[in-house]
C-alpha cells in the first residue's frame, strides 16, 4: 500500500470516529437560540447544578437531587412558604403520651404515579429497615405500623416533636411499586405534581405532569432538569433563554440579573446559617473569653454587604436565621467592636510583648488554622475565610487559611489539628433547629463538651409542649451566643432567577424544595 | 539475531509490522497492570478515613458511626490494601468491574456510556488544535523573525497563558450569549461539540505551533530541502512535500501526549460545558473515595492512550520510511 494512502486511511478513520461519536451520541438537534421551544410550550426548563444519583430510600439524595425529589416525591408534613406546618400527606397527627408514639391519620383519596393507593403500607414502607434514615435522624424510632388503612402509629424510644422530623424531602413517601418482584428498585414512584419520564445521566431528567394528583394540579406540561455543574454556564445559559429557571444564582450576579429585563429575581431567607466552628478542645479556643473576642472581631455586617453583594443577612452570632421556629427576636447579637474584643484577650493574659503585632502568652503566639472546604461552597467560603482572616488580625491573632478537600479536613478534623472550620448550615432542613445536636458531646462533629449545653439539647428535643420548648431553644439561643461553641456569620438567602416567560413563581423559603405550583408559560 | 533484509521487500516488512503491533498490544496488558496497582495505592495514601467519606455521600450529613462501620465491611474496607488490589484484580480477569461504590450503578456500563463523548472531544479538540497550529508553525517557520512570526509568537504566548476555564466561560459569552451561533452547554450535536472543542484546540495548539515552528526551522536547513530547490521545484512543493513530512516527526510524538492528557484531563471543559465526559467522572469519583469507579476510569483510560500510543507509532512508520520495526526482531 502506499504511504500516502495510509495517511490518507488514518484520516478517513478519525473523521468517521467523530461522525459517529456524534451520531451515536446525539439524540435531538438543539438551536442555540432558546426560542427553539415550541409556541405555547409549557415544558418549563430548569438548571441544577449536580444529577440526581439516587431514588431510592437506601441512600441520601445529595447535591441537588432533592429540588428534583421535591416534584416528585411528597412528606408526611410539609411547609407553607413562609416554614409554617401545615398538613401534607397525612391530614392530622396527634401523640397520646406526649411523644413517644405518635399516630399520624392520613389523606384519602390519592394514589402513586403507578396508580397503586397511597395507604399506610406505603408509609411503613418508607419508613421500613431499608430506609437509611431510620439509622441516622430518625434512628429513635423503634416501630412503625399501620393500624387501619389510613392510620400509621409510630413507636419512638424517647419522646421527640416526630412531625417536625417529617417534613424533609430527602425521607419522603414511596410507593412499594417502585421494586420488581425481587426487591429491586426500578422505577421512582411518588405521590408528587410530576411524575418521572426519563433521565440521561449527568445531562437531564424529564418530568411529566401527575394529572391525578390530589393537589392543584401544575399547569406545566414538563419540567426539564438540565444538569450544568458550572455556575457560570448556568448564568449564561439562563440570559441566553437556553434555561428558564436557576435556582441558586450565584452573589456576584444578583445585582446584574435584576437590572435586566423580564428577568425576575426573587430572594428569601432560607434556613442555613453559615458559621465559624472552634476546636474548643484545644488552646486557644478552649478558653471561651478567646471565642468571645472572636465573636466581638469579626464584622458579618461587611461580610454580606462586601463579600456577599449584599446577598443574605448578617447574623451576628445568632445561631439559627430568625424566620424559624423558636427564634428569640430580643436576643443580643454581636456587633463589631475591636477594643471590647481586645480587652477580652488582654483579660487572659493575651499581650504583643514583640510589637510585631501578633500576641503572645507564656511564650506562643496566637496563631491558629482556619479549614475551608473545596466544595460546593468553596467560591463563597474562600472569601469570606480572608475577611475573618482580615478582622482577626485586628486584635492580633495569626490566622492561617488552608482551603482543602472533604477527606483531608475530615482527617484534621478527626485528630483535632485545626482551629476553626468554615461551615454551612447543612444540618438543618426545616423551621426546627435541630441543628443545636452539633455541638452536643454525642455529635461526631462536635468540638465541644458541656453537660449544661447537652441537658438544654435533650430537654429541648423530648418535648412536645410549645411552651416548654420555646423556653428551652430561647435558653439555647443565648447559650450559644455566651458561650460561643461556635460564631454562627451569615444567615444564607435563597436567590431564583426566572425567565421572561415564566408566569406565577413564588419562592419560598424552604430549602431545598421548589414549589412550581401556579406556575405557567408564556412564549412568545 | 539480525537478517539482512531488503528495503523493497514490502511482504517482510508488513509481516513484521504486525508482530510489532502484536508485541505492543501484549505490552498494553503490563501497563494495564501497573498503572492500576499505583491508582489504587494512591487512592489509600489520599487522606481521611474512605468509608467515613464514602457513607458521608451516601447518607448526607447526619451521619451515624454504625453507619460508617457498615460501609466498611460492606465495602471491604477492612481488609489490607493488597488483599482488596487483588480481589479487584479477581473481578477484573471475570470482566467485572463491579458498581460504584456511591451509586451502585454498574462501573462498566456507565464508563461506557461516556465514552462516546469522551472520544469525540479528545478527537475534536485534537484535531482543532492541529487545524490551528500547523499553519501558523509552518508560516511562523517560513518567515522568520518577521511580523507574522513575532505575531505567531504572541499568540501563542496567550495560547499558553489562558486558563482553560477563562477561556471557555468567554467563548460561551462570545459565541452563544452575543452572537448565538452555539449552544452554551450541552452535548447531542455538532453544534454542541463546537465551543469544547475549540477551547481545548486553542488551549493546546500553542506549544504545538511552536515545535512545528521550530521543527520546520531546522529541517529547511538541511540539505536535501536544498537539492530540491536545486532541482527546480517552486517553494510551495518544496515545503510541503519534502520538509514537512519530516518536520512533523516531533509534533506526532507531542500530538500522541496530547492525546492521552485529553482522555482523562478535559475536566474542567467538561465541568464548563456540562459533557458528559469520563474526565469528570474519575475526578468526581476520587473526591468521593468511590474505589471502583476510579480503577474502572484509570483503566480505560490506560487502555485508550495505550492504542492511541501504538497509533502514534505506526504513524511514524507511514512518516518515516527509516524507522522500521523488523529490526527489532
Amino acid at each position: 500500500m502506499d504511504r500516502n494512502f495510509k495517511l490518507i486511511l488514518l484520516t478517513c478513520m478519525l473523521l468517521a470516529v467523530i461522525g459517529a461519536s456524534a451520531c451515536i451520541g446525539g439524540e435531538k438537534d438543539e438551536t442555540a437560540k432558546g426560542d427553539s421551544f415550541g409556541e405555547n410550550s409549557q415544558d418549563l426548563v430548569v438548571g441544577i447544578s449536580s444529577d440526581v444519583n439516587n431514588w431510592y430510600l437506601d441512600k441520601f439524595a445529595d447535591g441537588d437531587a432533592r429540588f428534583v425529589w421535591s416534584q416528585v416525591y411528597e412528606t408526611l408534613v410539609r411547609l407553607d412558604s413562609n416554614l409554617n406546618i401545615i398538613p401534607g400527606l397525612a391530614e392530622s397527627w396527634e401523640t397520646p403520651d406526649n411523644g413517644t408514639t405518635w399516630l399520624f391519620h392520613l389523606r384519602k383519596n390519592v394514589t402513586f404515579h403507578d396508580g397503586t393507593p397511597f395507604n399506610a403500607d406505603s408509609v411503613v414502607f418508607s419508613y421500613s429497615d431499608k430506609s437509611y434514615v431510620r439509622q441516622a435522624v430518625l434512628k429513635p424510632i423503634k416501630s412503625v405500623e399501620s393500624l387501619d388503612n389510613y392510620t400509621v402509629k409510630f413507636v419512638l424510644q424517647k419522646p421527640m416533636p416526630l412531625p417536625f422530623y417529617l417534613t424533609h424531602v430527602a425521607w419522603p413517601i414511596m410507593g412499594p411499586g417502585c421494586l420488581d418482584k425481587a426487591g429491586n428498585f426500578v422505577k421512582p414512584v411518588g405521590t408528587g405534581p410530576f411524575k418521572f419520564e426519563s433521565q440521561t445521566k449527568d445531562q437531564e431528567i424529564v418530568l411529566t405532569r401527575n394529572d391525578a394528583y390530589w393537589g392543584n394540579k401544575s399547569l406545566l406540561d414538563k419540567v426539564i432538569f438540565k444538569v450544568i455543574p458550572d455556575p457560570s454556564t448556568q448564568v449564561m445559559a439562563f440570559e441566553n433563554g437556553e434555561l428558564d429557571m436557576i435556582i441558586k444564582v450565584p452573589e456576584y450576579d444578583v445585582k446584574r440579573l435584576e437590572a435586566k429585563n423580564g428577568i425576575q429575581v426573587q430572594r428569601k431567607l432560607s434556613t442555613f446559617t453559615d458559621f465559624l466552628q472552634f476546636n474548643c478542645d484545644k488552646t486557644p479556643f478552649n478558653d471561651t473569653k478567646v471565642r468571645q473576642s472572636v465573636a466581638y472581631a469579626i464584622d458579618t455586617k461587611a461580610l454580606v454587604n462586601d463579600v456577599l453583594n449584599g446577598v443574605g443577612k448578617p447574623a451576628g452570632g445568632r445561631p439559627y436565621s430568625p424566620n424559624m421556629m423558636y427564634s428569640d427576636p430580643d436576643l443580643k447579637t454581636y456587633s463589631q467592636d475591636l477594643d471590647k474584643s481586645k480587652a477580652l484577650l488582654k483579660e487572659v493574659g493575651w499581650e504583643d510583648s514583640n510589637g510585631d503585632g501578633i500576641l503572645e502568652k507564656d511564650g506562643s503566639p496566637l496563631n491558629c488554622t482556619l479549614l475551608v472546604s473545596k466544595g460546593a461552597w468553596a467560591a463563597r467560603h474562600t472569601l469570606m475565610a480572608q475577611v475573618v482572616q482580615e478582622d482577626l488580625r485586628k486584635i492580633g491573632m495569626n490566622v492561617g487559611i488552608q482551603v482543602l478537600d472533604e477527606g483531608a479536613i475530615s482527617k484534621l478534623e478527626g485528630v483535632g489539628n485545626f482551629g476553626m472550620i468554615l461551615r454551612t448550615g447543612y444540618f438543618v432542613w426545616g423551621p426546627y433547629p435541630k441543628h443545636f445536636f452539633i455541638h452536643h458531646s454525642k455529635s461526631p462533629y462536635s468540638h465541644y463538651h458541656n453537660e449544661t449545653y447537652d441537658q438544654l439539647v435533650d430537654a429541648a428535643d423530648s418535648t412536645i409542649d410549645p411552651q416548654k420548648q420555646k423556653e428551652l431553644y430561647y435558653a439555647l439561643q443565648t447559650f450559644v451566643i455566651k458561650e460561643v461553641p461556635a460564631f454562627y456569620l451569615v444567615h444564607e438567602e435563597k436567590v431564583v432567577a426566572t425567565g421572561p416567560s415564566v408566569k406565577g413563581f413564588v419562592i419560598t423559603a424552604e430549602d431545598p424544595w421548589l414549589d412550581l405550583s401556579g406556575v405557567y408559560l408564556e412564549r412568545k | 539475531m539480525k537478517r539482512p533484509i531488503s528495503e523493497n521487500d514490502r511482504n517482510v516488512r508488513r509481516i513484521s509490522m504486525w508482530k510489532y503491533i502484536a508485541k505492543r498490544l501484549a505490552m498494553v496488558l503490563v501497563v494495564i497492570a501497573g498503572v492500576t496497582l499505583v491508582s489504587f495505592f494512591a487512592m489509600y495514601l489520599a487522606p481521611g478515613d474512605p468509608a467515613e467519606l464514602i457513607a458521608l455521600e451516601r447518607y448526607g450529613q447526619d451521619l451515624d458511626a454504625s453507619q460508617i462501620e457498615s460501609v466498611r465491611e460492606a465495602e471491604g474496607l477492612n481488609a489490607p490494601v493488597y488483599f482488596q488490589y487483588f480481589i479487584w484484580l479477581d473481578h477484573l480477569l471475570h470482566l467485572d468491574l463491579g458498581r460504584s461504590i456511591i451509586t451502585s450503578d454498574d462501573v462498566l456500563e456507565e464508563i461506557i456510556l461516556k465514552l462516546p463523548a469522551t472520544i469525540e472531544l479528545t478527537v475534536a479538540g485534537l484535531l482543532i488544535s492541529l487545524l490551528i497550529a500547523l499553519p501558523i508553525g509552518i508560516l511562523s517557520a517560513l518567515q522568520k523573525n518577521a511580523l507574522l512570526d513575532n505575531c505567531c509568537a504572541f499568540f501563542s504566548l496567550i495560547g499558553i497563558s489562558i486558563p482553560n476555564f477563562w477561556l471557555g466561560i468567554l467563548l460561551i459569552w462570545l459565541f452563544s450569549l452575543t452572537l448565538h451561533i452555539f449552544p452554551s452547554y450541552g452535548y447531542g450535536s455538532l453544534s454542541h461539540l463546537a465551543l469544547p472543542a475549540l477551547t481545548l484546540g486553542i488551549s493546546m495548539s500553542s506549544i504545538t505551533a511552536r515545535l512545528t515552528r521550530a521543527s520546520l526551522m531546522e529541517v529547511m536547513e538541511k540539505e536535501y530541502i536544498l537539492a530540491a530547490r536545486a532541482r527546480g521545484f517552486d517553494e510551495y512543493t518544496v515545503v510541503l512535500r519534502h520538509a514537512l513530512k519530516n518536520a512533523l516527526l516531533p509534533v506526532v510524538t507531542f500530538a500522541g501526549m496530547q492525546l492521552g492528557y485529553l482522555l482523562g484531563g478535559a475536566v474542567i471543559v467538561e465541568t464548563i460545558f456540562s459533557w458528559p465526559g469520563i474526565g469528570k467522572l474519575l475526578v468526581d469519583s476520587i473526591f468521593a473515595r468511590d474505589f471502583s469507579m476510579v480503577q474502572g476510569c484509570v483503566l480505560f483510560i490506560a487502555v485508550l492512550f495505550s492504542l492511541s500510543s501504538l497509533a502514534v507509532d505506526i504513524l511514524y512508520a507511514v512518516l518515516d520510511p527509516r524507522i522500521r520495526y523488523d529490526m527489532y526482531d
